[in-house]
């Protein structure tokens, strides 16, 4: 794998130079928070290299909230995304297998994919509601980015992932290689990290996901307390980098078909309502037990892999404060006692 | 260019029939091939409102025309029941896994279906009778809840009972609640199952019709002796995409548009709210 350093001032320079020819986003503070921005030349200076994960999800810039899908888009624009952390990349993992079916393959998705250069981040300060170790990913990238970016020494050391992101880089003579001793404060730096996030999850018992398979009496799921308190409004499904569910509304005019994709999430209670009326999951608990066990029974089944990868966004943006690990630890307990 | 896989076929709407008070039969003639196996299900478009999914009811042999038997229950079917001849609609599939007739080769076949639930039969049914000399017998119980409740009247009570001339083939019919002419059974079609000519050991059934029915219907093919891989089930479940991507339609890991519409009891038996 390649890698080379750049200066943080010679980097802001290098994006000055991009920001003219390609939409370029990449997250700044807002109250605290990491929010995409468009980059401009009031922003650019602003950009946050060294926290963790932004609020939104990388699947928002690949699978928007709502796209026409027949007919399929003409034109998707070429973008630049600074920012997604390694959670987001495997997320992408997941979306990558649920849009192309071996039969089946997403009209849009594709194409937004390859119009997309990804310059992931090295998560340097996870938050205390990150997990990523949990659930078998590291808190830095190891694939699926076109170049990565580790904040050490007040500038970067630059990962090449793939020929797109080669070329977004060129000959440009401010890139160095990368020295022996910065890789080795890398390494350094990442294992702390890891070892952060491990110390962050210590009060919980996530192990053995596996046991969760067969768990969808509601009985399991109305014993943790904080359960009753989600208020189905769909942050947790929204912001998760591997939620995919959605909706098809048809907008055709006569026989102009017209086929508009828009999220869904599994907590509305209309999400599996029939027209007659009747649904799998009439209760609260079921649907709250639906997402996860999805997360780690059904994608595991249909995909061979988690559809969880412990970026704690369904953690920091529920209403209802509610901590899916302090459910699982109580619910993977209980199952024990059975 | 790939073929965009939520592009409908243009129909063109020949005839909208009424079946029962709740239940019509739209006849559509598809302007490019559209085929299918029994079992499989298709996206049927009515635009500007939306789309359903539903098995289609006519012959699998049938190239001409598409017949789908729908109930009136929301906003889509209810559209779908105002259609006139002339209107175009659209119809995308077919999807998901049919009715696996090789496997009921040498077989005694028995065919349960419940009001609507005959719609999906009623493809297998013509399928069977056109391959009728693979299987040892057929046994079809209908049932449904008043005699004006039955679909494809005509059908049942007469044109498919004169087939009982020429191939192993038997009727068991019942109503929940009979009316003056009535001449059949009276009661549930569980009651049907009583006192089967049929080898059970070497017997498959299949059962579609309402979530109660398909329900107590295969607790009492089990308590007969039916095998769990044995019981082929219909299952319906909120759809939008139908080729596994928004999985609204998921039982459990299993998605009812790619795994099913058609599973064995044995496949369903310990996924999470079956019978909803």
């Amino acid at each position: 794998m390649e890698k080379l350093y750049i200066s943080l001032t010679d980097w802001i320079k290098f994006l000055r130079g991009k920001i003219e020819e390609r939409i370029i986003y990449a997250p700044i503070d807002n109250e605290g928070l990491l929010f995409y921005e468009i980059l401009n030349e009031g922003n650019i200076e602003k950009v946050v290299y060294n926290r963790a994960r932004p609020v939104e999800p990388l699947k928002l810039f690949l699978y928007p909230f709502k796209e026409r899908t027949y007919p399929e888009l003409e034109n998707i624009p070429q973008i630049v995304v600074i920012g997604p952390a390694s959670c987001d990349l495997k997320g992408t993992e997941i979306l990558d297998r649920v849009f192309k079916d071996s039969e089946f393959k997403d009209p849009n998705y594709f194409k937004r994919k390859e119009n997309t250069l990804i310059i992931s981040i090295d998560c340097k300060n996870p938050y205390k509601t990150c997990f990523c170790t949990v659930v078998g990913v590291r808190p830095y990238p190891e694939e699926n980015y076109d170049l990565n970016l580790s904040f050490i020494e007040n500038g970067f050391i630059i990962e090449i992932g793939s020929e797109k992101g080669r070329n977004f880089i060129g000959e440009d003579t401010r890139f160095y290689n990368v020295t022996e001793s910065q890789i080795k404060i890398l390494n350094e730096e990442r294992k702390n990290v890891i070892q952060k996030i491990e110390e962050i999850n210590e009060e919980y018992n996530l192990k053995n996901f596996e046991n969760l398979k067969g768990m969808f009496q509601k009985e399991y799921w109305e014993k943790p307390v904080d359960v009753k308190n989600c208020v189905s409004c769909g942050s947790c499904t929204s912001n998760c980098p591997t939620c995919v569910c959605f909706l098809l509304e048809d907008t055709s005019e006569k026989d102009a078909f017209k086929k508009v994709k828009v999220w869904d999430s599994c907590l509305f209670p209309g999400y599996a309502k029939m027209a007659s009326g009747e649904t799998p999951r009439p209760t609260l608990y079921e649907r709250y037990a639906n997402r996860l066990l999805c997360k780690y029974w059904y994608m595991k089944e249909n995909f061979g892999m988690f559809g969880c990868t412990g970026c704690g966004r369904c953690i920091s943006g529920c209403i209802g404060k509610i901590d899916k690990r302090k459910v699982l630890s109580e619910v993977l307990r209980e199952k024990l006692k059975v | 260019m790939e073929k965009n896989i939520y592009k409908p076929i243009k129909c063109e709407v020949l005839d909208n029939i009424k079946e029962s008070p709740t239940i019509n039969t739209i006849i559509l003639k598809p302007y490019e091939e559209f085929s299918f196996l029994a079992g499989q299900f298709a996206s049927f478009t009515v635009p500007g409102i939306g789309e359903a999914p539903f098995t289609p009811s006519s012959s699998p042999f049938d190239k001409e025309k598409l017949e789908f038997t729908v109930m009136k229950v929301g906003r889509v079917t209810e559209k779908i029941h105002q259609l006139k001849k002339g209107d175009i609609v659209g119809v995308r599939g077919p999807y998901g896994k049919p009715y696996p007739l090789e496997n009921f080769k040498g077989k005694d076949v028995l065919l349960v279906g419940g009001g609507v639930g005959l719609a999906p039969i009623r493809a297998l049914f013509l399928a069977l009778v056109e391959t009728y000399k693979n299987y040892n017998k057929i046994v079809f119980c209908c049932g449904a809840r008043t005699p004006q409740d039955y679909i494809y009247k005509e059908l049942i009570f007469d044109e498919w009972q004169k087939l009982c001339e020429k191939i192993p083939l038997s009727f068991r019919i019942t109503v929940d609640k009979k009316d003056e002419n009535w001449k059949y059974m009276e009661g549930v079609v569980t009651k049907t199952l009583d006192g089967l000519d049929m080898d059970i050991k070497n017997g498959v059934a299949i059962v579609c019709g309402p979530p109660i029915m398909m329900k107590f219907t295969t607790l009492k093919l089990l308590e007969i002796g039916f095998a769990e891989k044995d019981i082929y089930l219909s299952m319906e479940r909120k759809m939008y995409c139908a080729v596994g991507h928004c999985r609204h339609c998921m039982i459990g890991d299993l998605f009812v548009c790619k795994d099913g519409p058609v599973f064995t009891y044995e496949q369903l038996k310990d996924k999470p709210n079956i019978w909803a």
